[in-house]
């Protein structure tokens, strides 16, 4: 990987992507939290079982 | 006799502390007797201030060597330059957070990393003002309002400065309720200020046993660097989730918590020593930890209102400023703006949802800055 240089050029290089790059994956973790409710349709946990200890 | 007795006097006066006060130790004591004050008076984050307030004081003592190497105050500050106390933070936080509000809206992550502009802002200023590339990402990182990631990044970056980012990091994150509200006020309408939002859906259990464990596996692939923060969150979150520990999410997020909460504000107001404390470098610090947030507060409710423009839904734009993360200040702090406008908006939980996103956008932008930087 070619380093990144230690000027202000490199600053606003390395701002600029991982400020792009924090939405992307983000939004993957947002995408991911969406589909999460999917797994409600093929299990579900008794709470009730779980507070009583094991 | 008489110059005997006044030699050994002498002798006895030096071996006080008195005999080396500086207007740097005066100056510095002030400090800590603010950071006390402002927690006892304005009960501005005393879990946070009171410890560091003191230490800092404490240290200003001449005599006094809680803070030289070998000292108690010095064993506190190596569990956190060592990395130790970090992730037990995390682990206690984890425990005691209810990611509901997150996973009940994922729209609002988004607001996690619209937040952190701040972060970007700072690393370039710091740049311009000369300090080296790691150093203004350490800088930068302040801008996370993420006190153990911050502790964290600087100690892979630029562990010399750790000090001054720390002190600054956790006091701004102190200083949020009087530091956000202005620039929130500034940027939004009353009518945005007024927006109502409608309630959250139930999460069921299997979705909170699965959230952290699916984000555990995430970052660890794709962050290694950041890792050892985020699994101990996850699994201090796991504890509460599954329901089958109790004793160990009560330790985890109750005593244990609190403990390393005492370590931890003593060792960052250990370090606050005028000598090495009060010099050009500090004051840049501290200065560019405030445009980190200011920008990350204003980019957070800018963020919201531009999403405002695409949602059929509209959210208000108040809990934008809470997805720099700083949990749960930073949403207390979204809640009570929008309750002093309007008493029946009750923004708490909806608030929770970018704040916990905050501390994954932190996480994140962390992880990359450190990767960009090739640091393992």
């Amino acid at each position: 990987m070619t380093p990144i240089p230690d000027n202000v050029e490199g600053a606003f290089l390395i701002s600029i992507i991982d400020f792009i790059l924090s939405f992307v994956i983000i939004s993957g973790i947002g995408v991911i939290l969406a589909i999460l409710p999917v797994v409600n349709r093929y299990w579900a946990i008794d709470e009730k079982d779980l507070k009583g200890g094991h | 006799m008489l110059d005997q007795l006044i030699s050994l006097f002498v002798a006895l006066f030096e071996q006080t502390g008195l005999a080396h006060l500086y207007w740097g130790n005066f100056a510095m004591i002030g400090v800590g007797s603010a950071m006390i004050y402002l927690a006892v008076a304005k009960k501005c984050e005393p879990f946070l201030l009171i410890g560091i307030g003191f230490a800092c004081i404490v240290v200003n003592i001449p005599g006094s060597d809680l803070a030289a190497p070998g000292g108690l105050f010095d064993y506190a500050y190596k569990g956190v330059s060592l990395l130790i106390v970090p992730p037990l933070i995390f682990l206690g936080v984890g425990a005691i957070t209810d990611f509901g509000p997150m996973i009940a809206n994922p729209r609002l992550v988004i607001l996690g990393a619209g937040a952190h502009l701040g972060i970007f802002v700072a690393l370039i200023l710091a740049k311009v003002l000369g300090f080296t590339l790691p150093e203004a990402g350490a800088i930068g990182i302040i801008g996370g309002a993420d006190g153990p990631m911050a502790i964290f990044v600087t100690m892979k970056l630029a562990p010399h400065l750790l000090p001054p980012i720390s002190v600054a990091a956790y006091s701004y994150m102190a200083l949020m309720p009087i530091i956000q509200p202005p620039i929130m006020r500034l940027l939004t309408t009353k009518a945005e200020r007024n927006i109502q939002m409608a309630q959250l859906r139930k999460v069921s259990r299997l979705e909170r046993i699965i959230f952290p464990v699916v984000i555990a596996i995430i970052v660890n692939l794709f962050f290694p660097p950041v890792a050892p923060l985020v699994t101990m969150l996850m699994l201090g979150n796991l504890f509460r989730e599954v329901l089958l520990v109790g004793r160990l999410a009560d330790t985890a997020g109750g005593t244990l918590l609190n403990l390393v909460t005492i370590v931890l504000t003593v060792a960052i107001g250990s370090t606050m020593s005028a000598k090495t404390f009060l010099s050009m470098q500090t004051v840049e610090i501290v200065c560019l930890g405030l445009v980190a947030f200011v920008f990350g507060t204003a980019s957070g409710v800018i963020t919201a209102k531009i999403m405002n423009l695409f949602l059929k839904t509209k959210i208000n734009p108040l809990i934008g400023s809470a997805g720099i993360a700083s949990v749960p200040i930073a949403a207390r702090v979204s809640h009570i703006v929008a309750n002093k406008e309007n008493p029946k908006l009750f923004l708490i939980y909806h608030a929770m949802g970018p704040n916990l996103a905050g501390v994954f956008g932190t996480a994140i932008s962390g992880g990359i800055l450190l990767a960009l930087l090739g640091v393992k």
